[in-house]
């Protein structure tokens, strides 16, 4: 912000009230209403809504079903975020050494971030379908037809099989960002380290890997929360099944809110997915201030 | 640093020599083409009959065969639901354009005590996640009878493009010299047409970076149309495929006619705008 201190006068409200209306009737004022709700047992219905104090948060720490969810909100979050940055960062390493093709290269891995989570969801269930994939008929062609599986029907593998999605579709995003900060390392600082004599592996290591931990941890910051958020793949590759295997705490929130009516269980679910993002925000910000790195 | 992201070549962090810069460059193809593969396939599909797609799965199409588009056109209302993805996205667009860089101009250029929180209050909500107050929101479109509207939709895009506009508006507005608009108000501008006439236009790859990226998450949004539009009619896009899939198990055909005309524009601008996008991802993540 610039140094000269205004006063906020009426030119000024003019400017930013649109902006702020808007943000405060359909951010904020929902928001609020939802630590109120999260409070009560709304349907999301009637209009008399009943004052039931903790009584959801209390379900939500004991019941088995979001225990379940949350679970699997791990492993896939675990699984997503991991993945796509390990792919992001050879991904990234890759397009910027290469010789020939890079933008070529650059755009084919985001291609994927540009597709709707329903689409992709739509063309990878059918991709894995038993009888008729692309995923089963590829291992049949290679011989390897004995390992053919329903993968989305497996209640061991259907979440996996959804987390492998999303990390096809995410990780061209973060590969950008890697990107971005590998071609922003000074080819002085390379330079020099030849001349002293570091081998390739020593300069990776010493060099790219401390100036790229910057976009390192906001990558993995900004992929746990979206692996937190994911909903469009479940809701058309499994909705939550087979059983529960696959739902998530968000769907959950989804699933008791408009299929069962409890949009005030629902949305104390979604206060707990609220405060799981803030801790992991507050930890990205002291993690980055504390190393001082820079982007 | 966002300046070398499209410099081709110039920039060699380590010098390889010629074999393994071969190899590098097949394992790379075959990266590329294992992350195509699934765009591919659809593209292949949404021309092939539905017999054809489960017979021979991964076949080219042998002819140019459009049934699937005809079908999808007249069993369903999709060009409803195309009319309807479009008018969201480019409505909630041109509001987005026009009022965050405002209220970010507000903020940065008429600073002082009360921007400085509102611009805290404004960042606050980038971590507020839509699932989270979706119920609450829903009931209050209703109260406001924007309930089944376009109009409903429109304004929580739009708000909700508020927190990250503004953090990149305002860190984008620091690097304009004031210069320009001082002689601006000295030849007689009010403040508004110094926003409007010069501010304005010299934000413009701020703006096309805030253009592609909004543009894709709202012409790519699923929940909120689903849930808000009137049901019994069509929705948008990919609500519209998201229904199919429970509604033509059979039909799949129809279903990637539908898909493709979903990937279609997105794919088109990003190969047109693809620098914009580039630069937006970069400065957001460097900012947020």
């Amino acid at each position: 912000m610039s140094q000269r201190k205004k006063r906020f006068d009426w030119v000024t409200f003019g400017f930013i009230a649109p902006s702020f209306l808007l943000f405060t009737l359909f951010i904020i004022v929902p928001t609020v209403s939802s630590v109120y709700y999260s409070f009560t047992s709304w349907d999301g219905i009637s209009p008399n809504v009943n004052f039931i104090g903790l009584k959801n948060y209390i379900e939500i720490f004991t019941s088995a079903r979001f225990g379940n969810a949350l679970r699997n909100t791990i492993i896939l979050t675990v699984f997503i975020s991991v993945l796509e940055n390990a792919f992001a960062l050879v991904l990234a390493l890759a397009v910027d050494n290469v010789k020939w093709g890079k933008n070529f290269f650059r755009s084919a891995f985001y291609i994927p971030v540009l597709i709707s989570g329903i689409v992709s969801g739509f063309i990878w269930k059918i991709m894995y379908n038993y009888n008729f994939g692309a995923l089963n008929s590829l291992l049949k062609g290679i011989g390897l037809g004995d390992f053919c599986k329903d993968w989305l029907g497996t209640p061991a593998y259907a979440l996996i099989m959804v987390g492998v999605v999303l990390v096809w579709k995410g990780a061209g995003y973060y590969m950008i960002i890697y990107l971005a900060s590998l071609q922003s390392i000074s080819t002085d600082i390379i330079e020099a380290a030849k001349i002293d004599g570091a081998s390739s592996w020593q300069r990776f290591k010493s060099i790219t890997v401390p100036l790229i931990s910057g976009a390192f941890t906001i990558n993995f910051t900004l992929s746990l929360i979206n692996g937190l958020k994911v909903f469009d793949q479940i809701s058309v590759m499994t909705d939550g099944g087979p059983g529960f295997t696959t739902e998530t705490v968000v769907y959950l929130l989804y699933k008791v809110g408009f299929g069962e009516g409890r949009q005030g269980f629902g949305t104390a679910v979604g206060m707990v997915l609220l405060f799981v993002i803030l801790i992991l925000n507050t930890a990205q910000q002291k993690f980055l201030r504390s190393r001082e790195v820079q982007m | 640093m966002n300046k070398t992201v499209l410099s081709d070549g110039e920039h060699k962090l380590h010098k390889i020599s010629k074999v393994p810069m071969i190899l590098l460059l097949i394992v790379t193809a075959v990266a590329a083409v294992i992350f195509l593969f699934p765009v591919f396939f659809a593209l292949i599909s949404a021309f092939k009959s539905n017999g054809d797609i489960l017979k021979s799965p991964m076949a080219l199409p042998t002819s140019v065969y459009t049934q699937n588009f005809k079908d999808l056109f007249s069993q369903s209302d999709f060009l409803g639901a195309i009319k309807n993805s479009l008018i969201l996205t480019v409505v909630s667009e041109i509001l987005i354009v026009c009022i965050v860089p405002m209220a970010a101009y507000g903020i940065e250029r008429r600073a002082s005590k009360v921007t400085s929180v509102i611009y805290t209050y404004f960042l606050a909500g980038m971590m507020i996640p839509f699932h989270l107050y979706m119920f609450p929101l829903f009931k209050e479109l209703k109260m406001f009878g924007l309930y089944g509207t376009l109009t409903g939709p429109i304004l929580c895009y739009v708000s909700g493009a508020v927190a990250f506009g503004s953090l990149m508006y305002c860190s984008f507005l620091k690097g304009i010299p004031l210069e320009i608009e001082e002689a601006a108000r000295i030849d007689g501008c009010n403040p508004f047409q110094v926003f409007f006439k010069v501010t304005f236009p010299l934000l413009a790859p701020c703006t096309a970076s805030m253009v592609v990226l909004n543009g894709l998450g709202i012409w790519n949004d699923f929940l909120m149309p689903y849930l808000v539009l009137p049901s019994g009619q069509a929705k948008t896009i990919t609500a519209e495929v998201y229904s199919f899939v429970g509604q033509y198990t059979a039909r799949w055909d129809i279903v990637f006619a539908g898909t493709v005309i979903s990937i279609v524009p997105a794919l088109v601008i990003f190969i047109c705008l693809q620098k914009y996008f580039v630069k937006g991802i970069t400065a957001g993540a460097a900012k947020g």
